[in-house]
C-alpha cells in the first residue's frame, strides 16, 4: 500500500468554461422543439431523412438543406431500464428505474434515443406506439422535447 | 493488397493493473521500458520510433505526454502520439515500418484510469457537446445497454447466458497475473447480484477503472530475429469509423466493425475465419459486445451468442477461444486496452499465456475500439506463420 | 519507398478570432469541401483520415469520432493525433506514412481548432497540471487591440526566456522582434486566409503593444484562432489525374527532448534558444531530400513562430540562415516575400493560430508555394524547388520538419 506521504492530493481551482456553437442545422431544431415539432433534414441525394438534423449526410457528403416535420411519433425498436444516473461522471442510484428507448420515427430514417414514460418496464416489448410529448414552457433546449409515451 | 514487407511483433510487456498505481505514471514507464529492454536484450538506440499512447482528457493533462517522452526514452528520438485506442498506435507503429523508413517501432501505452478521472466523465466528453451531451440520456452505460438489448431482442441472447459470458472473462481474468479484476469463481448468478446499471447490465458486466500502461515493439522481417525466435507476424489489418450518430447506426451488425475485419481478412488470405482463427482478444467494454464483436468478425455465426457460451465454445480449450485473458472485464486501462488485446493475442501464438494458454493457436484476432458501442475498430491478424 | 505528393490545400475560410455562425463540424466540412474542390477526386476516392487538433481547448475528446460524417469518412479509417503545438505537422506524417506504408493510397489530413468555443487559459494550464500550477502565466486581460485577436499559443513565460537567450546569442535587439512581427502581419496582409492582417504594419507599431513577459510585447504573440486546414496526399500514380498541381513529400523528421521548465523552481538548466535537437532533424531532413546546401537549394520556409522572435531563430537552427545573422538578415531584407530566403510569406503562427492547425498550415503553405498557387500575393517570385516546413510545441521540446519540393524523391 502507498504510504500517505507517497500520494499528494492538488486540488486546482479551475473552472473550465465552453461557449458551444450549436450551429445552423441544430439552431433550427431547437427553434422546433419549442414550437412543438420535430424537424430533420432530407439529402437531396438518397432521400434520407435524418434526426437531428445536421449539415451533411454522411452517405452522400451532401449538404441538406430541405426541412421536413417528422411526424411526433413512432415505434419502440430497443430499450433499456436505468437503475442509475451518470452525472458528473460518477455512478448514482436513480431515485427510480426509468425507460430509455430508441424509437422510429414514422417520417425519419434515424432512430430517436428518449426517455419513455408510462410504461411498466416488464412490459416493455419492441413494436408499442409512442408519441413525444413537450415542454410546455419550451427553454430552446433539447429538454424541449421531455419525453415520449404510449399511444392510447 | 498485400504488405509490402514483414513486419512482427517481437515482444511486449504490460504492468500488473491496478486500480490506484503506486507510483506515478513517469515511474510506471519508466519502470516498465527499461525492464522490457533488458528482457528483450535492445537498446533504446535500437528502437528507431516511438509511438506514444494516451488519452489527453483521461491523463487529465493538455499535451499528456510533455512529461513521459523523457522517461520512455524518447530523448532525441522520432516519436509522436496517437490519442485514441491502443490498436490505432499499433496500425501507425506498422505502417511507418512498412513504408521502409524504419526498420522498428515501439508503441508504449498508458492510463491512470482508476486513479484519475472517473472513467464516465471522460465518455462523456466523448460525446458532442451540443446534442448528446445536453441531453444526458446516451452515456456509456445506457448506449452498451440499448446495444446489448438490441442483440438479446434480435437473437434470443438470455441475462442468464449474458452473466455466463462475464463470468468466463472473470475467471479468465483469474488466471492473468496481470488482471486487476479476477474472480476465480465468479457465476453468472454472482454478476446478477452486482450492482445494475442500465437493464440488462450490471456493474460485473462491465469493467474496472484501472492504472496501466503496455509496451509493445515491431520490427521488419529483417530485424525480427535479433530479438525473438517466436515473431508474430501481422498478416492483415482493418480499421473502420462508423457515423458518430447513435440512432443512425445498426448497434448489433456494426457495419465499421464488419469492414474492418474484412479488410483484415483479405489483406491476410483469410477466407472462413471461423475455421481458420483459433484464439480472440476483442476489445468488449462491455461483455454484451462479444457475441456482438465476434459475430461482426465472422468469428461465430450470426445470431449465435447463445449457443456458443452454452457450448463453452469460446473458452480456453474451446473451438475458438475469446478474451482468455478476461478482456476488459479483467482490466480495462482505457486507451491501453487496445494494445493489451495485441498483446494477449501475441501470448497466445507464443505459447506464453501461461494459465491462459488456448492449445495449438497459430492465428489470431486482436481488436480495439475508440468510442462508444464501436463506432471506431481497428482490427488485426496475426500469425506465427508467414 | 513510395513517392508521396500533396495534390490539395483547402481551408474553410479565413482564419479568424470567432465563427458565431458555425459549430466545429461545420466547420471542418467547408475545409474538406475545400480542398475537395481543388482537384478532381469525390469524397469516396479518400481512402483513409488523420484529424488533429488539441482536444482540451474545446473541451471534446476525440472529435473525429463527432465529424465522421462531415469528413465524408463514414466507413473509412480515422487517425487522431495529439501532440500539442506540433500537432497539425505530426498529423501530416501521419497521413504521410498511411501512403508511404502501400496500406492506403488517397488519404485526407484535417488540422483544426475553435479557441472561440473554449478557454484557452484551461487549455494552457492543463499542460503542466497540478505538476506546476504556477506556470500558468498570466496574458493580460487587455483583449482590446485592434485585431479584437485573442492570446495563444505557448508559455509566454518560457518564450521571454527563449527570446532573451536568443537576442543575446545573435546581436539582436527587442526591435528586431518588433520588426519581425511587423513583417509577419504585413505579409499576412498578403494571404487572404490569414488572421492578424495589417497591411504596411511597422516595427512602430508593434512596439506600441505593451510588454506582457519582457522581452515580449502582445504584438510579438500569436492570436487565438478559429479554422481548419485541409489536405490531401496521395501516390505518384493517382497525382496526375487528381489536381494539376503537386508538392512531393522529400523528407520527414521528427524529435523530441526533454520538457523545457527552467523557470521553474528547481530550475532545470536548458536554454531553449539552443534547440539542438532542431539541428538534429534539420540535418536528417536534408539527408534524405538529398539536398547538401539548403541555403542555396531551398527557397522559401516556414516556420512556426508562436512569438515573433522565433522567426529570426528556427531559420538559423534548420541552417537557412547562418547562425546568429537572423537579425542582420532582417535588417537587410533577406527574409521578406522577395528577399534571397523569404520566411513565412503566409504571416506564420504570430498572424494566425489555430493551433491544432497550425503546424499543418506550415507545411499547407509550403506546399502552396511549390505549387505557386499562393494567393493574395504572398507567392515568393522565384521558381520553389524545395520548401521547408517546420512545427515545434510541447514545453519548447517537440520539433518536426517536413521538405517539399517540385520532384519526387526518387
Amino acid at each position: 500500500m502507498a504510504q500517505d506521504h507517497h500520494n499528494v492530493k492538488a486540488f486546482v481551482p479551475l473552472t473550465f468554461g465552453y461557449n458551444y456553437r450549436v450551429g445552423a442545422w441544430m439552431e433550427k431544431y431547437l427553434d422546433g422543439l419549442s414550437e412543438k415539432k420535430i424537424l430533420g433534414v432530407k439529402c437531396p441525394s438518397c432521400g434520407k431523412v435524418t434526426v437531428p438534423p445536421r449539415s451533411v449526410c454522411g452517405a452522400c457528403f451532401t449538404k441538406p438543406e430541405q426541412w421536413v416535420e417528422v411526424p411526433p411519433e413512432g415505434e419502440l425498436r430497443t430499450f433499456t431500464v436505468g437503475r442509475v444516473k451518470v452525472a458528473a461522471g460518477e455512478i448514482k442510484d436513480a431515485d427510480e428505474p426509468y425507460v430509455i428507448g430508441m424509437i422510429k420515427l414514422d417520417g425519419a430514417d434515424s432512430l430517436l434515443s428518449a426517455t419513455v414514460k408510462g410504461i411498466d418496464p416488464d412490459n416493455l416489448k419492441p413494436g408499442i406506439r409512442l408519441k413525444a410529448v413537450f415542454s410546455d414552457e419550451p427553454k430552446g433546449t433539447t429538454a424541449d422535447l421531455s419525453y415520449f409515451e404510449p399511444v392510447e | 493488397m498485400t504488405m509490402s514487407r514483414n513486419v512482427a511483433i517481437v515482444g511486449w510487456k504490460q504492468t500488473k493493473h491496478t486500480a490506484c498505481s503506486e507510483v506515478c505514471r513517469e515511474r510506471m514507464l519508466y519502470e516498465l521500458i527499461k525492464e522490457f529492454y533488458a528482457d528483450l536484450g535492445i537498446t533504446k538506440d535500437e528502437v528507431d520510433t516511438m509511438v506514444l499512447n494516451s488519452n489527453d482528457f483521461q491523463d487529465g493533462r493538455t499535451i499528456s505526454e510533455v512529461y513521459p517522452v523523457s522517461w520512455v526514452g524518447a530523448f532525441n528520438k522520432d516519436q509522436t502520439k496517437v490519442d485514441a485506442d491502443g490498436s490505432d498506435a499499433v496500425l501507425y507503429a506498422l505502417m511507418r515500418i512498412l513504408s521502409g523508413n524504419y526498420d522498428t517501432a515501439l508503441i508504449i501505452s498508458y492510463a491512470m484510469g482508476g486513479s484519475e478521472f472517473r472513467n464516465q466523465a471522460i465518455m462523456n466528453y466523448t460525446l458532442d457537446p451540443i446534442y448528446e451531451r445536453q441531453r444526458g440520456i446516451i452515456n456509456e452505460l445506457s448506449a452498451s445497454a440499448l446495444q446489448a438489448n438490441a442483440y438479446m431482442l434480435a437473437h434470443g441472447l438470455t441475462e442468464n447466458q449474458l452473466a455466463a459470458y462475464a463470468a468466463k472473462n472473470l475467471k479468465n481474468a483469474a488466471k492473468n497475473p496481470f488482471a486487476l479484476r479476477q474472480m476465480a469463481d465468479a457465476t453468472p448468478e454472482a454478476v446478477l447480484e452486482s450492482k445494475p446499471y442500465y437493464s440488462p447490465l450490471h456493474e460485473l458486466h462491465g469493467y474496472p477503472a484501472t492504472d496501466g500502461a503496455c509496451v509493445m515493439l515491431l520490427a521488419s522481417e529483417e530485424k525480427a530475429g535479433q530479438w525473438t525466435d517466436k515473431p508474430v507476424w501481422i498478416r492483415g489489418t482493418g480499421s473502420c469509423q462508423d457515423t458518430y450518430y447513435f440512432g443512425d447506426r445498426d448497434l448489433v451488425k456494426v457495419d465499421a466493425l464488419r469492414k474492418a475485419a474484412q479488410s483484415a481478412y483479405a489483406m491476410a488470405g483469410v477466407s472462413n475465419p471461423a475455421e481458420e482463427i483459433d484464439a480472440a482478444e476483442i476489445h468488449s467494454s462491455f461483455v454484451s459486445q462479444e457475441p456482438i464483436f465476434a459475430e461482426a468478425m465472422g468469428l461465430f455465426p450470426e445470431g449465435s451468442g447463445g449457443k456458443v457460451i452454452d457450448e463453452g465454445l469460446s473458452l480456453i480449450g474451446g473451438k475458438l477461444c475469446v478474451n482468455a485473458s478476461g478482456g476488459p472485464q479483467g482490466a480495462n486501462p482505457f486507451t491501453t486496452t487496445g494494445l493489451i488485446r495485441v498483446a494477449e493475442a501475441a501470448a497466445q501464438l507464443t505459447g506464453k499465456a501461461g494459465d491462459m494458454q488456448h492449445p495449438d493457436s497459430k492465428k489470431a484476432v486482436a481488436h480495439g475500439q475508440t468510442g462508444i458501442c464501436g463506432q471506431h475498430n481497428t482490427v488485426f491478424v496475426l500469425s506465427t506463420e508467414l | 519507398m513510395r513517392d508521396v505528393g500533396i495534390v490539395s490545400v483547402g481551408y474553410n475560410g479565413r482564419f479568424v478570432a470567432k465563427r458565431p455562425d458555425i459549430n466545429m463540424p461545420e466547420m471542418i466540412q467547408a475545409a474538406v469541401e475545400n480542398a475537395l474542390s481543388k482537384t478532381n477526386l469525390k469524397f469516396t476516392d479518400i481512402d483513409a483520415f488523420v484529424e488533429g487538433n488539441m482536444p482540451t481547448f474545446e473541451g471534446v475528446n476525440y472529435p473525429s469520432l463527432w465529424f465522421s460524417e462531415h469528413l465524408g469518412a463514414v466507413g473509412k479509417p480515422v487517425m487522431r493525433i495529439s501532440t500539442g503545438g506540433t500537432t497539425g505537422m505530426s498529423a501530416f506524417h501521419s497521413a504521410y506514412y498511411h501512403v508511404a506504408s502501400g496500406l492506403y493510397d488517397t488519404v485526407m489530413v484535417v488540422g483544426w481548432e475553435k479557441h472561440d468555443e473554449g478557454d484557452v487559459q484551461v487549455g494552457l494550464a492543463g499542460i503542466v497540471l497540478p505538476e506546476a500550477f504556477s506556470l500558468m502565466q498570466n496574458f493580460g486581460p487587455d483583449l482590446s487591440d485592434p485585431s479584437g485577436a485573442g492570446l495563444g499559443g505557448g508559455s509566454t513565460g518560457g518564450a521571454s526566456y527563449q527570446a532573451t537567450s536568443y537576442i543575446s546569442k545573435s546581436g539582436g535587439s527587442v526591435e528586431h522582434i518588433d520588426k519581425m512581427a511587423a513583417q509577419a502581419r504585413s505579409n499576412a496582409a498578403l494571404n487572404p486566409y490569414a488572421h492578424l492582417q495589417f497591411p504596411g504594419c511597422t516595427a512602430a507599431d508593434i512596439a506600441k503593444t505593451p510588454i506582457t513577459s519582457y522581452p515580449l510585447r502582445f504584438g510579438h504573440t500569436c492570436p487565438a484562432s478559429c479554422g481548419a486546414c485541409v489536405m490531401i496526399l496521395t501516390t505518384r500514380e493517382k497525382a496526375a489525374k487528381a489536381s494539376d498541381h503537386v508538392a512531393w513529400v522529400k523528407a520527414l523528421a521528427n524529435a523530441t527532448t526533454d520538457a523545457t521548465t527552467g523557470n521553474l523552481v528547481d530550475g532545470q538548466i536548458t536554454d531553449p534558444a539552443e534547440q539542438a535537437h532542431c539541428r538534429m532533424i534539420a540535418k536528417k531532413a536534408y539527408e534524405m531530400a538529398g539536398i547538401e546546401d539548403p541555403m542555396k537549394e531551398v527557397q522559401v520556409v516556414e516556420v512556426y513562430d508562436g512569438f515573433a522572435h522565433q522567426e529570426l531563430m528556427w531559420p538559423e537552427r534548420l541552417f537557412l540562415i547562418p547562425e546568429g545573422k537572423g537579425p542582420e538578415y532582417l535588417d537587410r531584407g533577406a527574409l521578406a516575400i522577395d528577399g534571397e530566403m523569404p520566411v513565412n510569406p503566409s504571416g506564420g503562427v504570430v498572424s494566425t493560430n489555430a493551433i491544432g492547425a497550425s503546424a499543418l498550415v506550415r507545411v499547407a503553405e509550403a506546399a502552396l508555394q511549390v505549387m505557386g498557387t499562393a494567393e493574395g500575393g504572398h507567392q515568393v517570385p522565384r521558381k520553389v524547388k524545395n520548401a521547408v516546413a517546420h512545427g515545434w510545441g510541447g514545453l519548447f521540446q517537440f520539433v518536426t520538419v517536413t521538405i517539399l519540393g517540385d520532384q519526387p524523391r526518387s
